[in-house]
């Protein structure tokens, strides 16, 4: 082999795409619309305390599996068991998603004077899905992790976390931080693949979704927190 | 005649080529005429105020692509934008970011656009019938004609690359300009190359999965070229196509 067959075999080399590119994409995007629709479920079933202690109770014995137990009532395993789930598809979706962050300091100035110099609303959007996606590398996990090792969930025992375990200080910085970067990035990804050419339609929706998912989200912090300031320790769980 | 309002130009000024100059906005005042573009005003202040102020143009029409600058924040031709455009009558001029800057406005744009064009090989490859010169070459359908043209539209401004956030963090990145010309030969059925061989030009970081779908591209093109539905188009296609 001389210098010239191995300067050819290191350009053949140097320009072969690998089949890992688009898997990387197809992977981030699978596990984002999955984290995104979680999180609109997610929302949604711990937003029903708005409608009452029984309501939220029942959600969550549902969601537990209480139709399988003789007595109705949920089994706490199947949250843990689930939170397990979403930590892995967190760590795949962080794993590839780390593709898009600006690592190098040039890269970051780059950014920066960009958005300085040029007007553009999705760029500036994409701006802030780089931060809150930050911010979730640090605070979902810990979410997540709480649930794995203390799955039980209910008005009162989710109230005592909130309340009395301070969870409430996690919670109001995660609520914002995971609705915005997951409702641009659901966005994202219709418009990436082109499911729909309709963008100011869809970018309606995103807007609507973050103000709605944010009002419901804390409204019900609230309420865990009013709950909680009534109860006293240590806490029974609440029984309809 | 009644007069017009008195506009104001805040314009970037530096040239690479004198020795000690450094880079410094210089305000200039013209006052605006029915109809006026930024180009014709940027004509009329090198003639009247300046004349060693760069900036480039050839065709004054929208086709040429020379006059590409950014306008008030807004990557775009300055002899297809109006002054009237701007209510405040200020208007502040920056030269394209992300190319090698001649002089104040003027950016090599063409040395960016024949290094692309060479590295991802944006041009015909017939098959080895269509080679033959003489063979009549085979009829292509008016469907296909007016697809392909609705691509070659693209003048080749560099708007689409200074709107580009991923292009200014990634210089390697080939941006909408690349996709769009790859697009334009992958839909062109003389052209031999197998979807195999696009990916092993796009199908990477720097290509097609490098792209975050920011949208300055659709955004700002001043062709009002369709951006976002081929990039996602050579998404789709190339995200099969190696599995």
């Amino acid at each position: 082999m001389n210098v010239k067959s191995l300067l050819s075999h290191h350009n053949h080399y140097a320009s072969l795409g690998s089949p890992w590119s688009a898997k990387a994409d197809k992977v981030q995007s699978v596990t984002g619309v999955m984290l995104g629709c979680f999180l609109l479920a997610h929302l949604h079933f711990e937003s029903s305390i708005l409608l009452g202690k029984e309501a939220f109770f029942h959600v969550v014995q549902f969601l537990e599996g209480g139709m399988f137990s003789s007595t109705g009532h949920g089994f706490p395993v199947v949250t843990k068991v689930f939170s397990i789930f979403i930590m892995a598809v967190v760590i795949i979706h962080a794993a590839v998603a780390l593709r898009r962050f600006p690592a190098q300091l040039g890269q970051w100035r780059a950014l920066r004077r960009h958005m300085h110099g040029i007007n553009h609303k999705d760029s500036h959007a994409w701006f802030w899905q780089l931060v809150t996606g930050f911010i979730l590398f640090f605070l979902a996990p810990v979410h997540i992790f709480t649930m794995i090792t203390n799955p039980e969930i209910g008005p009162h025992l989710s109230a005592e976390r909130v309340y009395h375990a301070n969870a409430w200080l996690l919670y109001i910085l995660l609520l914002p931080a995971v609705v915005i970067h997951a409702m641009i990035g659901l966005y994202r990804v219709a418009v990436k693949w082109g499911f729909t050419h309709n963008r100011a339609g869809l970018r309606k929706v995103a807007k609507v979704l973050i103000v709605y998912l944010m009002v419901i989200g804390l409204l019900s912090l609230i309420s865990y927190m009013f709950i909680g300031q009534e109860l006293t320790l240590p806490v029974t769980p609440y029984v309809p | 005649m009644s007069q017009g309002r008195m506009l104001t130009f805040n314009i970037f000024r530096y040239d690479p080529q004198e020795p000690g100059d450094k880079p410094k906005m210089v305000k200039y005042q013209l006052e605006e005429a029915p109809g006026m573009t930024v180009f014709i005003a940027l004509n009329m202040l090198r003639e009247q105020q300046d004349p060693s102020l760069q900036f480039d143009f050839v065709c004054r029409a929208g086709i040429c692509g020379s006059c590409a600058m950014v306008i008030n924040g807004m990557p775009t031709l300055a002899c297809r934008t109006l002054t009237s455009k701007y209510p405040k009558g200020e208007i502040t001029l920056m030269p394209l970011p992300g190319f090698e800057l001649i002089g104040d406005l003027s950016v090599n744009t063409g040395k960016f656009m024949r290094e692309i064009a060479e590295r991802l090989k944006l041009w015909l490859h017939p098959n080895e019938q269509d080679s033959d010169i003489h063979r009549l070459e085979a009829p292509m359908s008016p469907e296909e004609a007016a697809k392909l043209y609705e691509l070659e539209r693209c003048v080749e401004c560099g708007v689409c690359v200074s709107a580009c956030a991923t292009k200014q963090m990634r210089d390697t990145f080939v941006g909408a300009v690349g996709l769009m010309k790859i697009a334009r030969f992958e839909l062109d059925s003389r052209d031999q190359r197998s979807a195999e061989d696009f990916y092993h030009v796009i199908g990477n970081q720097d290509g097609v999965f490098g792209c975050m779908t920011l949208l300055g591209c659709q955004d700002n093109c001043p062709k009002d070229l369709p951006h976002m539905q081929q990039i996602a188009y050579l998404r789709r296609k190339m995200a099969v196509t190696l599995v």
